[in-house]
């Protein structure tokens, strides 16, 4: 990890542990009148052992299924929560102490949960904001202009917000979120429940903030296509544990169990000849077929296909990276 | 400085705003809150007509003039914050708040203000009727006038600073509903809303005058109605202070340890 | 009777869904006794300088309170959470999946939401009936118990049909939440006589919002005061709100789905 001389990580995150206690509950009626009496908790941990440390400016993206603890990770480094255990220092503030300084410099946006006044036009929550964060007259003007003209808000701004659909009102949120230009930026699935369009919108809209005032951003999310867009670096969380933190190339390289490979044949030769030997068969239409090869035999096979075969074209492919993803899940890994 | 009156005028704009779309509701809400003291009144005053006229150094017109004040200093000095406490919680709205750099405390000042200087358009046509109705007296001497805007305020603050400490049991438990009952039936009849403390049994008023419910209500009312002497009414202001003070020792306190429970279990 | 097993289906649900929470549990049995406190409290305080008011006796009122208790208990355990779930429903677009059942959509709309432990405040009304009758002793005759039943029903009824129609224009005004409100402040009201209010504020409580019939009307049957007259004008006035209601609410949701988008 290489930081900029004279400057120390920006979030700094050691042995971060969460554990809730919650009750434990059955169905029926008589479980119901039994816990009128008697109630059984049970310890949950939901974030085990993390540590990692951001640079300034850097996107970095947490994969994991539902309920792995990345929510719970943003939430403790934004202040929300406090840790049963561990340090976290964001620009060396630690964040539970929710110093205003702190607020200051930080956002956070929760895809389901909102900071604008429902029944108000957006501008009005806009000024409520900068009389919040004080921020100052023509500051505020020039970034909400920018803000504005990358996403596209014009037209929605002097709408209630309760009449806006779901993907302006997110592009409402951010941009409310981002009015007092924070150091470190939070979003929880920030594109969830969004289309295509939308989504793609935001992606954009975030590596361009990230570019133009050198923010630092962490990410959580579901979909691959915004980590893919957004992040170089991505933390594997699950069941609580950090399972992988490095750049996305290296995740798949060294976790794709497999790789793909795109043979055209002739059409009669692909028909009559037996491809099961050089590998699993994923499909095989009109002379273009579909290998799924072990990783190490990737080289040998091909090798044995160029010989054997009339073969006009071939390709390599690493698989989705979403297979891999679950890949890395199923076996539970841990790296680095 | 600067920055508060920047924030409060913020905040009011939104409120203001934010509420003229419910205006309906907002008048619907002072329904209950005109009923009740006439009700209070009528019954009162039923009883004083067979007790001969007059019970407890209140006689019809007194009880009149009693229970107009009291809707006057309820709709000045009430809110609604548990209820806005609990509903945020519930609806996951809090967490936003506590990502700012100011208190939370402040929108619910600000939403309060808003609220009375809405609804007053309505409020005093009402007491007007009211007026009308039932044809109060009352003789209060100059002094108690003036000192009635002072009284009314500090009367809000506490009541305000009480019932936003109160709120904070929502960290706690979601029965927030039982606890704000009793909160309310001890209020009800302790600070004189339901009742003039005069006319309560001894051994009541003892126990409401070391509970600081009187001095939201019962006391403005008093000092109105001119029946407080002088040393009276600079003695209760003191005590009125001296409940504000603690109310927001209190306040801090409990807003402190409400925070730490919140992050521990569920932001 | 498949009405009836309706009901009883959404009773249970109701059970099992509550006795999960303990602290629930307690809670409500807090709110209805301090909910007794403070109505008998008031009466304490009235009667320690009086010992009539406008008439009433002192058992007399405390059987008011109790029918304050049992008719407002008894809305309160289905009517009043179903109407504010309905509106609420109305509101949020939810509507659609009650009205594509296939059971009249009056009565499903009706018994959605049941609070049970509002079932104490009915036991609650019961027994301060019960303390009532037995301080008043004598004179109580068929008559009067079959005038009580009679006036109770009556009275629910004509309460029901007033709060429906109420409901019903959430089809219309969806930005008025707590129409209801209406309702809840002025049955706070019925829990003294009507007769003793000035003329205004009981024809208000009388035909405006029917709180008079809902418990002055049924306590006046059951302390003798009640004539076949005003039995008969009831009687009358629930079948005449019955049918608006039940009309009211047909046409609403003739508009509601016609313009349903």
């Amino acid at each position: 990890m290489v930081f900029f001389p004279g400057s120390g990580p920006a979030i700094h995150v050691l042995d971060l542990r969460k554990t809730y206690a919650v009750t434990d509950r059955e169905a029926g009626v008589t479980a119901a009148l039994g816990s009128l009496v008697k109630r059984r908790t049970k310890e949950v941990t939901a974030v085990n052992q993390i540590s990692f440390e951001v640079a300034p400016g850097e996107v970095v993206g947490f994969l994991g299924p539902n309920g792995a603890g990345k929510t719970t990770t943003l939430k403790m480094l934004s202040g929300l929560l406090y840790p049963t255990s561990g340090t976290v220092e964001v620009w060396g503030h630690v964040p539970w102490k929710r110093n205003k300084a702190y607020l200051r410099q930080i956002s956070l946006v929760m895809g389901q949960r909102n900071q604008l006044v429902w029944d108000i036009p957006a501008s009005d929550s806009f000024e409520l904001n900068r009389a919040i964060y004080r921020i100052p007259q023509p500051e505020f003007r020039s970034m909400l202009a920018s803000l504005t003209e990358l996403l596209e808000l014009e037209p929605l701004l002097r709408k209630p917000v309760r009449n806006l659909s779901l993907g302006e009102r997110m592009k409402c949120e951010i941009a409310a979120a981002l009015l007092h230009r924070p150091r470190v930026l939070f979003l929880d699935e920030p594109t969830i429940g969004l289309d295509v369009t939308a989504q793609r919108r935001i992606r954009t809209f975030i590596a361009e903030y990230n570019q133009r005032y050198e923010a630092t951003v962490l990410l959580t999310s579901h979909y691959m296509a915004d980590v893919e867009a957004l992040c170089k670096r991505v933390i594997v969380i699950h069941h609580g544990k950090l399972l992988f933190d490095g750049d996305l190339a290296s995740l798949v390289e060294r976790f794709s169990p497999y790789k793909t490979i795109v043979v055209q044949l002739e059409e009669l030769q692909a028909v009559e000849v037996d491809l099961t030997r050089y590998g699993y068969i994923v499909s095989n239409i009109d002379g273009r077929v579909t290998l799924r090869v072990p990783k190490l035999e990737t080289a040998s096979v091909t090798g044995r296909l160029l010989a054997d075969l009339a073969v006009t074209d071939l390709t390599v492919e690493e698989p989705p990276i979403e297979e891999v993803i679950e890949q890395v899940f199923s076996e539970g890994v841990t790296v680095q | 400085m600067s920055g508060w009156i920047g924030i409060y005028r913020a905040q009011f704009k939104t409120s203001f705003a934010q509420q003229l779309q419910y205006r309906v509701s907002l008048v619907l809400w002072l329904l209950g809150l005109v009923l009740e003291p006439t009700v209070v009144l009528v019954v009162w005053t039923t009883v004083a007509r067979s007790h001969g006229g007059a019970v407890g150094g209140y006689d019809a017109a007194g009880f009149a003039a009693y229970f107009i004040i009291q809707m006057v200093v309820n709709h000045i000095t009430f809110n609604w914050v548990a209820w806005d406490f609990q509903e945020r919680i519930r609806l996951g709205n809090f967490s936003p708040l506590l990502l700012r750099p100011i208190h939370p405390i402040h929108i619910d000042i600000a939403d309060n203000i808003t609220y009375k200087i809405l609804t007053s358009v309505v409020m005093f046509p009402a007491t007007i009727g009211l007026i009308i109705a039932f044809q109060p007296a009352m003789h209060p001497p100059l002094w108690a006038i003036l000192a009635f805007g002072p009284a009314l305020l500090i009367a809000w603050a506490l009541r305000f600073a009480c019932e936003w400490a109160l709120a904070m049991v929502a960290f706690w438990t979601t029965q927030v509903a039982a606890i704000n009952n009793l909160y309310y039936l001890v209020m009800l009849f302790m600070s004189g809303t339901v009742v003039p403390l005069s006319l309560l049994p001894f051994p009541v008023q003892v126990v409401a005058g070391i509970l600081p419910f009187r001095w939201m209500m019962a006391f403005p009312i008093e000092l109105l109605l001119g029946r407080l002497s002088v040393t009276d009414a600079l003695l209760s202001f003191g005590v009125q202070l001296l409940w504000l003070g603690l109310s927001l020792g209190i306040l801090a306190v409990t807003w402190r340890i409400g925070i730490k429970r919140y992050s521990a279990v569920g932001a | 009777m498949s009405y009836l097993r309706l009901i009883w289906v959404f009773f249970r649900l109701g059970i099992i869904n509550v006795l999960q929470y303990r602290a629930n549990f307690l809670a409500q049995l807090l709110s209805t006794f301090l909910g007794l406190v403070s109505a008998l409290g008031g009466l304490a305080v009235v009667f320690s300088y009086t010992d009539n008011l406008d008439g009433w006796k002192p058992f007399e009122l405390v059987g008011l309170v109790g029918v304050y208790f049992l008719v407002g208990g008894l809305l309160s355990l289905l009517i009043r959470p179903s109407m504010e779930r309905f509106m609420r429903d109305v509101r949020e677009g939810t509507l659609d999946f009650t009205l594509m059942k296939p059971e009249d959509s009056q009565l499903l709309v009706s018994i959605k939401q049941i609070e049970i432990w509002k079932l104490l405040d009915i036991g609650l009304g019961i027994v301060l009936l019960v303390v009532s009758l037995v301080q008043l002793g004598n004179a109580i005759g068929l008559g009067q118990v079959l005038a009580f039943v009679i006036a109770l029903m009556v009275g629910a009824t004509i309460v029901y049909s007033f709060l429906l129609m109420l409901a019903t224009c959430a089809f219309w005004f969806t930005r008025v939440d707590n129409i209801l409100v209406i309702f809840q402040s002025m049955y706070e009201a019925g829990r003294w006589p009507v007769n003793i209010y000035p003329p205004w504020l009981r024809s208000s409580l009388t035909f405006l919002v029917p709180i008079a019939f809902a418990i002055t009307v049924p306590a006046e049957g059951l302390t003798g005061r009640l004539t076949w007259q005003t039995l008969a004008e009831a009687v009358g006035l629930a079948v005449v709100l019955a049918l608006l209601s039940r009309w009211f609410w047909r046409f609403g949701l003739r508009h509601y789905t016609g313009a349903s988008a």
